[in-house]
């Protein structure tokens, strides 16, 4: 770095951010950085040398050229367009700028960038249905260098729902085995019927790891007939649209437990003979319900039946074999 | 303005899209495997790209979201009876050829042009229902142009698949619009101005 219009054998001050530099950095009065690293960002000035007159000043700012970026294009809002989001794999520390050009054919398309995210633009359809596939490039430039990328795809391969909304899961009144699951198409995906989304469930209790899953082509709801009693049950819902694309993301997870009989009150025979004030007692059962061995399940029909230590519950099934 | 529909019209109308779009689930779900069984038994890269071809119905369409419920049977009858002598030819050429190895592929296209056909049946079916009746076949076949290298053709197979398999979603979409009750789908006649039919 020059100091301003000071001759090379001028005598001369350096300092980064406040702190003189050692003149074994320097050439006659030019300053010169090896290696120069992130840590050497800041503001360089220049002085002279007896009157510490600032003679030069400047902010120095230590980058790297940018990566190929990493760019993503979706239609969740089908058939109205799809959008485009990227991200630099790491960040450059200088600023960058983003380009991006959309074609279709011989068509180039506008893509309208987002207020926020900055990295995200949107693109509308101006045909449905075609064979011809869409090319979009990104290009990411700052004072250091520039890189690029290239994703092409088909209309139908990018369409991805956003996640079911409002996922309800609620037991249902005297029915021990069973779970009301109702939800609702995503906000974001513009005509549900002309478009119409199918949905999978996925459920299992807390206790198990593996899940139940159930394909619904149309409805926003199901019932769950094969809870297992007295379980609380961990349950999500994904979306797709009916002929093309993919799965959406699983949904928020809901937790329910099936409906459970009030405990009865018991008496038995050694408990009256305790009892000193009241002529019959009550019987609690305990707090914690056995896990059912995974082993006891057999087949898709199949329940366990499930045994509490000394006390014989209302059997909640039957084994099917 | 567009004639008051009958119920028994209605419940009709509804049953035929129903049956229309189970029909073109179906045909585009074995357009796919078609496709893929072609473009190997053919030699093809999958990916290649083919240009617009003359003759082949091009499923892709702008303001499709405005088109009339007549525009949508009529382009879908025409797409159709276009796909039928398309396939016929298609097929001709893969008997010409005749390798045995190529009898699955054969089989495969001939299922897929009983279902075409069947489907243009059906969209028939739907134009009776709108009182206009389905308009007369012009020609019986593809028109008639230079003679195809043996590679282009199989290129040109490729695009007749493909465009296919577009019409078969397309047209899903379609049959749902017009099985939707009320003024924008469903309801009489489709013409945008005149006097009401079929009263």
């Amino acid at each position: 770095m020059k100091c301003g219009s000071m001759d090379w054998d001028a005598a001369v001050t350096w300092t980064a951010n406040g702190t003189d530099i050692d003149d074994s950095r320097l050439n006659g009065s030019y300053l010169v950085l090896r290696n120069v690293d992130l840590m050497q960002s800041g503001q360089y000035s220049c002085y002279e040398g007896s009157s510490w007159h600032l003679k030069y000043q400047t902010y120095l700012r230590v980058g790297t050229p940018p990566k190929e970026p990493v760019l993503m294009c979706r239609s969740n809002n089908y058939p109205k367009g799809f959008y485009c989001s990227w991200h630099l794999p790491s960040p450059t520390y200088i600023p960058n700028s983003f380009n991006i050009s959309v074609i279709h054919g011989t068509r180039e398309m506008v893509c309208e960038k987002d207020i926020f995210p900055k990295n995200r633009c949107h693109i509308r359809y101006l045909q449905l249905f075609s064979t011809v596939k869409y090319k979009v490039t990104l290009t990411v430039t700052n004072a250091l260098g520039k890189n690029s990328t290239t994703l092409t795809f088909d209309e139908f391969t990018i369409v991805k729902p956003d996640p079911p909304e409002n996922v309800v899961a609620k037991p249902v009144p005297n029915n021990p085995r069973r779970l009301e699951v109702a939800w609702q198409n995503p906000s974001s995906w513009p005509d549900p019927e002309s478009f119409p989304l199918k949905f999978f469930l996925r459920y299992r209790p807390l206790i198990l790891d593996q899940w139940q899953h159930v394909e619904l082509s149309d409805g926003t709801s199901h019932t769950i007939t094969d809870a297992y009693a007295g379980k609380e049950y961990i349950i999500q819902v994904a979306a797709k649209d009916n002929d093309i694309g993919t799965w959406s993301d699983w949904s928020v997870a809901v937790h329910a437990t099936p409906w459970m009989e009030e405990p009865k009150h018991l008496t038995t025979e050694a408990q009256v003979t305790e009892t000193t004030s009241t002529s019959t007692s009550s019987f609690m059962p305990p707090p914690t319900t056995k896990i059912c061995d995974k082993g006891a399940v057999v087949g898709s029909g199949a329940v366990a039946v499930c045994w509490t230590a000394g006390l014989v519950l209302a059997a909640y099934g039957v084994l099917f074999i | 303005m567009a004639a008051a529909e009958t119920p028994s019209a209605a419940l009709r109308r509804r049953d035929l899209c129903s049956r229309g779009i189970r029909l073109a689930r179906k045909m585009r779900s074995d357009v796919a495997d078609l496709l893929d069984a072609y473009v190997e038994r053919q030699g093809l890269d999958a990916s290649a790209s083919v240009a617009a071809l003359d003759g082949v119905p091009a499923a892709a369409a702008e303001r499709w979201g405005e088109q009339t419920e007549s525009q949508r049977l009529l382009d879908n009858l025409a797409a159709y009876r276009a796909f039928r002598a398309l396939l016929t030819e298609m097929l001709e050429e893969q008997r010409e050829q005749a390798a045995p190895a190529d009898a699955a592929l054969r089989e495969a296209l001939a299922a897929v042009l009983l279902q075409v056909s069947a489907f243009a049946y059906h969209l028939e079916e739907l134009l009776r229902l709108e009182s206009r009746g389905p308009p007369g076949e012009e020609g019986a076949g593809p028109p008639a142009g230079p003679r195809l290298g043996l590679f282009e053709r199989k290129l040109r197979g490729l695009g007749v698949l493909r465009e296919l398999a577009q019409w078969a979603v397309r047209s899903t979409r379609d049959l749902r619009q017009l099985a939707k009750p009320g003024p924008g789908g469903g309801g009489g006649a489709a013409a945008p101005a005149g006097p009401a039919e079929g009263q």
